[in-house]
């Protein structure tokens, strides 16, 4: 696969009833842990935000391509792989947030899901249904729907182009890194 | 250049003389841990298309979560893990009734000053306490380790705690870390390295200092490290897998901050629901009936814990409506309070004595909450839904909170029965 220049798509805003980003969204959280018997990837996609307050509909809402935008911490808790491949399973195309728990941003690099830490993008002017387009060579986000520069992200590291590029650490590992 | 002991475990494990923060590197590490989710790994790393295990001494398995498996699904996932060990030889092998992954791994030595250990568990972290460089990662993390022998890391900053003062009467070392959670917030240390140091960390026993660096994952930390002392020799003595050299941080280390504590200004606080870093002092909690109390996990569930616990609970007995569950961390640690007679006083307070391993924690079994009920637990994570009802509510406390609120049936401050 080769690492795509632009990310564009839809943008799913993750915030509470009153509009406010959600912080420290854990890992429960996305992927309950009632359901980490579940082995085949594309089941996982069904139980996405399950334990969400407000968002236990998303897998439903959600088409391949669209971008999640996440607020501080997302991703907090456990190890669990599911978290991140439940978004996969839906064809999430990438995760930009404030800060992630620190083994989901890895679990996502690895598993090739783009993920961006982009500071202040959840509480920025980004609506949920907005377009943007991701630069993942400068990490520049621009919003398409209100013609705005939106607050950048920090640019991917080697190691992480390698990764996507290479489809996943399992496909690098195989090449013998 | 001057380094602190994140830096110098990761650059001695990647061929560097020194390594700088935010550097990637990649590492080998010395052990690589899973447990149940060794069969999801197994399926990942079949995947890779790798005929065989890079070197099977470096994995260490585990079975502990779902011990003795509750459904047909567990159990098969267990068989197939024995199958894989054995096809594959894997050296470093604990069937259930051992323990807990981190309880076992530190018992049997293989967490030492100096040594890199990577896990599919977010909790590896523990191994910090014997001056470690320890983190949890993901499962195909697990599976390319297992294929190649090497991992990429990003080198963390790090952060200076130091602690000092008596811890007065009544609180231990997870009211401390609780407390040090609750201020720093569950994002406080995110992707950074901890490093505590100060009297009461240097007082602690490796039992305690375990409870600081297994909760710094809490705070969002990728290590939780605890210089070594002659505590850590006296407890490695015999049992350590490699000779060691302890790692020291350099004077001039670089910290990113560094944050002090006054140990003797502790109370009993209490993690409310459903997150860590929700801290409160035990006596401010409002009257609610207490339906269970949880007293183990890789946490507090080692013999001081339940020594903690039997100050308390000795000669006295559970509340009506309210039911007491010990795990023991390990099948050492069940002898051993066996032996001393700690588990006859639990039992005559009323607890029921379960098998070594995670018990209730994750949720699966041996202990799921009902509707509405309130559930005060030893462990590290009182996220919602965690004990497997999102109808429930978890309190985080240490042993002697969480029996205390056994005998009173609610959440008290521990030294009313002290």
């Amino acid at each position: 696969m080769i690492m795509k220049e632009k990310i564009i798509g839809r943008v799913w805003v993750i915030t509470d009833r009153d509009g406010k980003p959600i912080d420290d969204i854990d890992t429960d959280m996305i992927y309950h842990n009632k359901h980490l018997a579940v082995v085949d990837i594309g089941e996982m996609a069904q139980y996405a935000f399950g334990n969400l307050e407000g968002w236990q509909d998303f897998p439903k809402k959600a088409e391949r391509g669209d971008i999640l935008i996440v607020g501080k911490n997302f991703g907090a808790g456990s190890s669990r792989q599911h978290a991140v491949d439940c978004f996969i399973a839906l064809g999430i195309s990438a995760i930009v947030g404030e800060s992630f728990g620190a083994i989901y941003y890895r679990n996502a690099i690895n598993a090739g899901l783009p993920i961006f830490v982009a500071p202040n993008i959840a509480s920025s002017s980004i609506r949920s249904g907005d377009k943007i387009e991701i630069d993942t060579t400068t990490g520049k986000i621009f919003n398409i729907t209100r013609n705005t520069e939106l607050p950048p992200a920090k640019p991917m590291s080697d190691v992480q182009k390698k990764i996507i590029e290479a489809g996943g650490l399992l496909e690098l590992a195989g090449k013998g890194f | 250049m001057a380094q602190t002991i994140a830096q110098k475990i990761l650059a001695a494990h990647s061929g560097n003389d020194t390594v700088e923060v935010n550097q990637i590197v990649s590492v080998k590490p010395d052990y690589v841990l899973s447990h149940d989710n060794t069969a999801a790994i197994r399926k990942k790393f079949e995947q890779i298309g790798v005929k065989k295990i890079f070197d099977p001494n470096m994995p260490v398995v585990v079975l502990d979560h779902t011990v003795p498996p509750s459904t047909a699904q567990y159990a098969n996932n267990h068989k197939s893990i024995r199958e894989f060990v054995e096809q594959h030889k894997i050296a470093h092998f604990y069937d259930m009734g051992r323990g807990i992954c981190h309880q076992v791994l530190s018992e049997e030595g293989f967490a030492y000053p100096g040594a890199l250990i990577l896990g599919a568990d977010s909790h590896t972290t523990t191994y910090g306490a014997f001056g470690a460089a320890s983190a949890g990662i993901g499962r195909s993390e697990v599976a390319a380790i297992w294929a190649t022998g090497e991992m990429w890391l990003m080198v963390p900053p790090t952060i200076k705690i130091v602690v000092n003062g008596k811890m007065p009467r009544g609180t231990t070392s997870k009211d401390l870390m609780l407390h040090i959670i609750g201020e720093i917030g569950a994002d406080g240390a995110l992707y950074k390295s901890m490093e505590f140091y100060g009297s009461t960390i240097e007082n602690m026993s490796i039992a305690s200092r375990m409870v600081l660096s297994n909760m710094a994952v809490e705070a969002g930390a990728k290590f939780g490290i605890i210089p070594p002392d002659e505590k850590t020799d006296d407890f490695l003595k015999d049992i350590a897998r490699a000779e060691y050299k302890k790692v020291f941080a350099d004077e001039d280390a670089q910290y990113e901050s560094e944050i002090r504590y006054d140990a003797e200004k502790l109370v009993p606080v209490v993690a409310a629901p459903h997150t860590v870093d929700n801290v409160f002092p035990a006596s401010d909690v409002d009257e609610e009936k207490v339906h269970q109390v949880f007293l183990g996990t890789c946490t507090n569930g080692r013999v001081e814990d339940f020594h903690k616990a039997a100050e308390i609970l000795a000669g006295r007995k559970v509340a009506d409506g309210t039911r007491l569950l010990v795990f023991p961390a390990s099948s050492k640690v069940l002898k051993e309070i066996i032996l001393d007679g700690t588990a006859e006083k639990l039992i005559d307070a009323g607890a029921i004595l379960m098998n070594p391993g995670c018990g209730p924690c994750l949720g699966a079994h041996e202990g799921v909450l009902a509707d509405g009920e309130v559930c005060v637990s030893t462990a590290n994570r009182n996220f919602l839904g965690r004990m497997g009802n999102k109808n429930a509510a978890i309190y985080l406390a240490s042993p002697y909170t969480a029996a205390a609120a056994a005998v009173a049936g609610k959440i008290i401050d521990p030294r009313e029965l002290l």
